[in-house]
């Protein structure tokens, strides 16, 4: 691990939703890993409001964020993983404050949490998703099969990019903010 | 004699009875939609002015609804209105075969605001049918909790939601000539706020970048802070039980509340301030926008905040304990108070779905509440959900949420109502920080940074959107000294050695228990009504604030309230062509209502009826 760092590793999404939930589902396997001093895990679904008040509140800022979530897109198999790198940018004035009214009204989105983190300059330099295609949205408190299988190996990746440094981030595709939403 | 419409007579001692002689009393005409729909298409046809506003999704609400318009843009009037709720709610089915305690955990996740009133109602609903009395510190620490959670609330709405609509920016969209005027009007409530003119009020409500819109969102942090001490975490509180709360409370923790608590006492006159000073400068500028999302004050509220001395749970006493809260529950007609009682309160609703997706159930298993008065076979213990997804079409069903009534009667709901209908009541127990007058509500105000004082709010002449908004800044101070009224009696509790905060019970395995817990949303009116069999719920329906507001036509064709107020509101907005029209008029008065849908309307439960899905099932686009 790279000197010094201060980490967090954050799980979002909602709850019992199979595979859509597999922040949540991982969580107490996230935490069970060795970690180095610095890194912290947590789970990141009271609101991206808070959180964001929080991260405002912090004396010392993080200067690294990895976010282990589920997004269900494109051109993937269920149980794909995806590491995307957060690129800054913000989408119209209009959908910004949609995602403060939803954030602020509960509702549970990694794509909130970015928009609004990134407004409110929150975001340190290095922030990543790590991406487990979920497949179709259903309902059901654990990982269908093929998700299943891939928990080693999505612990693994959390792990190496909170962790490591920026080698062996060949394959990593950027995310932006003007983009979130198109 | 409370009910004019339902069949429903009292005795001389007092006693309900059915009305003898009527074949079938809880008959109703089912009225044809379609005629009004017919003609509006004809005329639609005839005048390329009128046409159809959609609001899919009407935005800055929280949750899904959508928002159909017939409007004469010549005219400037609004013709015809649908109000749809476009997402199913499935806790009812949810919760059915459950152990009654899972109930306050998961109806708590039907909102991501108020948790904690749908925990509270849950928790009230299986005290009353378990005959469980929670301890005074426990009633007490209920009502701190939930006072705060109106505190996140209420700046959410003023300034998140609905504030926008009153911004520089908005403002310089839709009625520009408005702003050299705001620029020369000081601001009456300078010295309480700082703001020297209504334009430098209005730059600061512009969204992402007013002080005001920046301010309330640090505020829902503080109102958090001190939730989160009671309630463990927000928005789902873990400590709401039936039988009280499941944590410890020292003085620890009221310092912790307290040091939160007082920072409402200055903002709620900063905001009470701020609010005064917009829509009086708007109702001066233009008397017509008093006519902006105006209904006759016909409100219905539960009644919040129980007294540690009366409240005991059952369903016997709950006209005693309800008429006992901080918050009194009951019915205004046209701004007259109707009844006060929780049981007439209960016994007058009815849910109807004739223009909703859901199936007409069969039987009435209640025929009277358990001290005989009559109820429907639609009243909320005799309901059923039956979902009935279908074509959306404005003449007949195009809305998930229900139809419902009180005597059969669309009912608005509100954080104001419950201001407005303990004013005008005054069966609220003194206080030395309220005072209820007949015509409005006197709010001490204690010291903080700035001076005490005293707000005054006076029930309006006109019920409408700028009126809603200003009673519901009033909730703000109104809601923080009563909590405060609460950590004061909390205190005395602790230190007499009263530290007992639930009482234990068990689920009884055998026999029938029915139960309904009416406590205020942030938003207002809310019910949940259970029935426990065999030691698992065998029925479990929530009417919410947004049920009531959102509510699609009556069978008999009246217009819901959202639908009402959009009907009776002018367009005021400056426009050249219709193609350039935003209606902000419209938007102004559902918003006025704080629409909350998560509430209303839920996830979907395709096929199976437990799956889970966010998509938007309508759209008010080329329907009917």
């Amino acid at each position: 691990m790279e000197l010094n760092k201060k980490i967090l590793v954050g799980t979002v999404g909602y709850h019992l939703l199979s595979n859509h939930s597999v922040g949540p589902v991982l969580l107490p396997f996230l935490k069970k890993l060795d970690w180095p001093v610095g890194v912290s895990v947590e789970e990141l679904n009271w609101g991206p409001i808070a959180i964001i008040q929080q991260f405002q509140a912090m004396e010392t800022p993080y200067d690294r964020v990895v976010l282990l979530v589920a997004i269900e897109r494109p051109g993937r198999e269920t149980g794909d993983i995806s590491l995307f790198r957060w690129n800054g940018g913000l989408p119209g004035e209009e959908q910004i404050q949609a995602c403060i009214g939803d954030a602020a009204t509960g509702v549970i989105s990694v794509d909130n949490l970015l928009i609004i983190g990134e407004y409110f300059k929150v975001w340190p330099k290095e922030v990543f998703l790590v991406d487990v295609e979920p497949g179709a949205e259903k309902a059901g408190e654990h990982l269908t099969t093929e998700v299943g299988v891939k928990v080693p190996e999505i612990l693994k990746t959390v792990q190496r990019i909170a962790t490591g440094g920026m080698a062996g981030m060949e394959n990593i595709e950027y995310l932006n903010g003007e983009q979130l939403f198109l | 004699m409370c009910f004019k419409n339902l069949p429903i007579a009292f005795d001389e001692a007092g006693n309900a009875y059915l009305k003898e002689g009527v074949a079938d009393p809880y008959e109703y005409k089912v009225v044809d939609l379609g005629v009004e729909q017919d003609k509006l298409k004809s005329l639609m046809a005839k005048n390329g002015f009128i046409r159809d506003v959609d609001y899919d999704p009407v935005t800055r609400v929280a949750g899904a609804l959508a928002f159909h318009s017939v409007v004469d843009l010549e005219d400037r009037k609004v013709m015809s209105t649908n109000s749809m709720a476009t997402l199913f709610r499935g806790y009812e089915i949810i919760l059915k075969g459950r152990d009654p305690r899972d109930a306050a955990y998961i109806s708590s996740r039907a909102c991501g605001v108020c948790g904690g009133v749908h925990a509270t109602t849950s928790a009230l609903a299986i005290e009353m049918a378990l005959g469980i009395k929670p301890p005074p510190l426990g009633i007490v620490m209920r009502n701190i909790l939930l006072a705060l959670e109106y505190l996140y609330d209420h700046p959410l709405h003023l300034f998140l939601l609905a504030g926008p609509d009153y911004s520089e920016e908005l403002i310089a969209a839709t009625n520009p000539e408005l702003l050299e005027k705001a620029a020369k009007t000081a601001a009456k409530n300078e010295s309480v706020h700082g703001y020297k003119s209504i334009l430098d009020i209005m730059k600061d409500l512009n969204p992402l970048k007013g002080k005001l819109y920046l301010e309330a969102l640090s505020m829902t942090r503080v109102a958090r802070e001190a939730y989160v001490a009671i309630g463990g975490k927000y928005p789902h509180p873990q400590s709401v039980v039936p039988g009280g709360i499941s944590v410890t409370v020292n003085i620890s923790t009221l310092n912790e509340v307290y040091s939160r608590l007082i920072k409402f006492f200055d903002y709620g006159q900063k905001v009470t301030g701020i609010w005064d000073d917009v829509f009086d400068f708007f109702l001066e500028s233009n008397p017509d926008y008093a006519k902006c999302g105006i209904r006759p004050a016909t409100i219905a509220d539960t009644g919040v905040w129980d007294r540690p001395d009366y409240y005991d749970g059952t369903f016997e006493n709950c006209d005693t304990w309800g008429n006992a809260r901080w918050a009194t529950p009951g019915i205004l007609l046209n701004g007259e108070v109707v009844t006060t009682n929780l049981r007439e309160l209960n016994a007058g609703m009815e849910e109807f779905v004739e223009h909703s997706y859901y199936e007409k159930w069969n039987g009435q298993r209640f025929k009277t509440d358990p001290l005989g008065m009559p109820l429907s076979p639609n009243h909320p213990w005799n309901k059923e959900t039956v979902p009935k997804p279908g074509k959306q079409s404005w003449r007949d069903r195009y809305s998930w949420d229900t139809c419902p009534t009180w005597d059969r009667m669309p009912m608005e709901a509100g954080a104001y109502a419950r201001m407005y209908l303990t004013a005008k009541a005054q069966k609220a127990p003194a206080s030395k920080f309220l005072e209820n007058t007949g015509h409005g509500m006197k709010i001490n105000v204690p010291k903080h940074r700035l001076p005490e004082t005293t707000l005054e709010w006076k029930i309006p002449k006109d019920w409408n959107a700028f009126e809603r908004n200003r009673a519901r800044a009033y909730c703000i101070p109104y809601s923080a000294l009563v909590a405060m009224e609460n950590w004061l009696i909390a205190h005395k509790l602790i230190r007499e050695g009263e530290t007992k905060v639930s009482t234990p019970f068990e689920i009884p395995k055998k026999g029938t228990h029915i139960g309904f817990g009416a406590w205020g949303a942030g938003r207002g009116f809310l019910t949940h009504h259970l029935i426990v069999e065999k030691g698992v719920i065998q029925n479990y329906q929530i009417v919410t604030p947004s049920t009531l507001n959102a509510a699609p036509r009556t069978p008999w064709g009246e217009p819901g309230p959202y639908e009402e107020a959009v009907l009776n509101t002018p367009i005021l907005e400056n426009y050249d062509k219709p193609e350039n029209y935003k209606g902000i008029d419209i938007l102004r008065a559902i918003r006025s209502f704080d629409p909350c849908m998560p509430c209303t309307t839920h996830i979907m439960a395709k096929d199976t009826g437990h799956v889970v899905t966010r998509e938007v099932t309508t759209c008010a686009c080329g329907i009917e």
